[in-house]
């Protein structure tokens, strides 16, 4: 398993808070790109965007256009299919962006290990901001491993661990 | 001759219900289905032979073929369901459905590192760079209009599958997806993997019918190994069969209400959820109720807890849900919307097989719980308006939450507090199949053992023939609902894909 990926650094929250103020563009934008999984973790992200979750309270809102989002949002193993939708998807996002792995799949495969389908996870492959692991997470813990994202940010790029399931 | 008795007239296997047939009997079998109603149910290859899996009066029947030259006839132009079987097992074993209704790929776009990965001799796969292309059938490359395009990524939270859409005006006049997207290669995984390996995969199937798979995989490995479970472990699998029921009921509801600009009823959908999975997961051991099963008992985190958690589960659902009911039924235009969506015939839906709740509000009495014996007692058929449409559906979703609850409520008295207990299983080779009543309709798992391991495993689910029903149904919708049909559908690529 993985290592818990260390929240994004310095530079980037500096250059994003230069170039996208926090007024106009709060919340932060997540767009979700479910890569080919079982779809445990998107079920779990839409219960976070319900009740008794403040989701938007938290400072977070899904966009339904990469164009318009600051962070992309990966559940389920990364399947050959897929992964050029995903680049697609992350070329369009204005920068500076970040990406963040959403469940044990989307970081390392998990059960879906790398096969003639899948490639596995986003680990080793590309730069992840941040890794809630679990199978699926609930949304509590996805919900504390984004907080944990904007608590660094708030204190300067401190490096935290999200709770992973 | 009716085609059971062709196939009863084959050569017996080892399996009591299989069956091999020669060519020409298969071919006669192809030709006599289409004027027969014997129920079919699906069609596999294990790269030696296919196998046409019947369901005539709730037992199976199978038919087997040897591949002649990777070759076998068709069975898509008498049941147009095997249609998406046929183009699978191409992708998968390279085996050609002679004079198939259909033939484009299905899940392989030219994009894996081995194709067919799961034949002999498996060769270089496409390894295609970039997008894979559309791959349209000739009606739909000759249909002219706008063209709008959904999917595979589109922001929303469901796994992925892309749409075309031709346009007539605002209305849809042609459609065709394409799936393949969200493909992990489970059947590839299965073979010659352990048990517990296996029925950890089946719980990541799709995960709102997590339970589903994981039972009716045990049963198949039981049955294979000629074993039963008690009846508290039967009873308890029918508790969790049934609390997955209620919350994924209540997710699809959410969706609809969503979908159809409902947010308030969506919100209450998911308040309640939530709040019967969370007291579910500390007894159960995950939110998805994933893991609980394992061949020959169960796998939740605090099975003498089991008789108590339903309990508290039904006084939770009965408390909100006379509210959630008179919310649904009076919010303003939820109904005259969901009326004017997706109104199917239960003709069609009994032509592609698509049973379970869209089969119900349509009219088609069909409920795989009725033939599950540990069902007897608590089970009780589901009536209501049966005219096919959205609506329908979710006025059905909502009167099968009142009986999951009820069933929920008997079932807390007779829980005691054992567990359940385990039943070793012998593990000797053989095969076995298993049919349980998920949240969309039948799932059935073919397993073959030997040696101690899964040799090879099918799944059939309510979700291969919901795509078919999907694209039939889009023509004359407005394009900004077919989300909401897909829903109401119960579509899901990751069940599809698999």
């Amino acid at each position: 398993m993985g290592l818990i990926r260390a929240v994004m650094n310095t530079v980037f929250w500096k250059e994003r808070q230069k170039r996208k103020p926090l007024g106009p563009r709060w919340p932060l934008l997540l767009f979700h790109v479910d890569t080919g999984g079982c779809g445990g973790c998107g079920m779990e992200l839409q219960a976070m965007t319900c009740l008794p979750y403040d989701m938007q309270g938290a400072g977070f809102g899904f966009v339904n256009s990469p164009r318009s989002a600051d962070v992309l949002l990966v559940t389920g193993a990364l399947t050959r299919t897929m992964a050029p939708v995903l680049q697609a998807a992350w070329e369009a996002m204005p920068n500076p962006k970040g990406i963040i792995s959403i469940g044990n799949c989307a970081l390392d495969g998990g059960v879906f290990s790398e096969n003639y389908a899948v490639m596995g996870g986003l680990e080793r492959r590309v730069s992840v901001d941040l890794a809630i692991t679990g199978c699926p997470p609930s949304p509590q813990e996805i919900l504390n491993g984004l907080c944990s994202l904007l608590g660094s940010a708030a204190q300067g790029g401190k490096k935290e661990t999200p709770s992973g399931g | 001759m009716d085609v059971a008795a062709l196939i009863y007239a084959g050569e017996q296997t080892s399996t009591p219900w299989r069956f091999r047939l020669d060519e020409l009997a298969w071919r006669d079998m192809v030709d006599m289905l289409k004027g027969d109603d014997l129920p079919f149910v699906g069609l596999w290859c294990d790269g030696a032979d296919v196998h046409a899996l019947f369901l005539p009066d709730g037992h199976p029947l199978a038919a087997t073929l040897a591949l002649e030259g990777g070759r076998y006839p068709a069975l898509s132009p008498a049941r147009v369901a095997a249609s998406l079987y046929e183009r699978a097992i191409y992708d998968l074993f390279g085996a050609e459905a002679m004079w198939a209704v259909d033939v484009r790929p299905l899940l392989d776009h030219d994009v894996w590192s081995a194709a067919p990965p799961l034949c002999a001799a498996p060769g270089r796969g496409g390894q295609r760079k970039g997008l894979v292309a559309f791959q349209p059938s000739d009606a739909m490359a000759a249909a002219k209009g706008r063209v709008e395009e959904r999917g595979p990524a589109t922001g929303d939270l469901a796994p992925p599958f892309y749409t075309r859409l031709v346009l007539s005006g605002t209305l849809v006049a042609n459609a065709e997806t394409q799936t393949g997207y969200a493909h992990r290669g489970i059947a590839a995984r299965s073979r010659h993997a352990r048990v517990e390996d296996v029925c950890r995969l089946s719980s990541r199937v799709a995960a709102g019918s997590s339970v589903a798979h994981q039972v009716a995989f045990c049963q198949a490995v039981e049955n294979a190994c000629n074993a039963q479970v008690g009846a508290e472990v039967a009873l308890l699998r029918v508790a969790l069969l049934e609390m997955e029921r209620l919350f994924q009921h209540l997710y699809i509801l959410a969706g609809m209400a969503r979908l159809a600009g409902a947010q308030l009823v969506a919100s209450h959908c998911m308040a309640l959820r939530e709040k019967l999975v969370a007291e579910a997961a500390p007894i159960t051991g995950s939110r998805l109720l994933m893991d609980v099963c394992i061949p020959g008992g169960l796998s939740v985190r605090d099975a003498t807890q089991m008789g108590d958690l339903c309990g508290r589960v039904y006084e939770l659902g009965q408390k909100a849900y006379p509210l959630l009911v008179l919310l649904w039924r009076e919010y303003p235009g939820l109904s005259a919307l969901l009326g004017r969506v997706g109104r199917i015939q239960a003709d069609d839906l009994e032509r592609v097989g698509l049973d379970g709740p869209v089969a119900r509000a349509a009219g088609w009495d069909c409920d795989g719980r009725r033939i599950m014996p540990a069902y007897d007692g608590l089970w009780r058929y589901t009536s209501g308006r049966q005219n096919g449409t959205a609506e329908d559906r979710a006025l059905l979703l909502l009167d099968e939450m009142e009986e999951s609850l009820r069933m929920l409520d008997l079932a807390s008295a007779r829980i005691g507090l054992n567990a359940g207990g385990t039943v070793p299983l012998s593990m000797q080779d053989g095969e076995g199949t298993g049919l349980v009543e998920g949240p969309w309709g039948g799932v059935l798992y073919w397993v073959r053992l030997a040696h101690g391991r899964v040799a090879e495993a099918f799944c059939r689910k309510p979700e291969t023939s919901a795509l078919l029903v999907f694209e039939q149904a889009l023509p004359n919708h407005a394009a900004e609902d077919a989300a909401l049909l897909a829903c109401s559908l119960g579509m899901n690529a990751a069940a599809l894909d698999g």
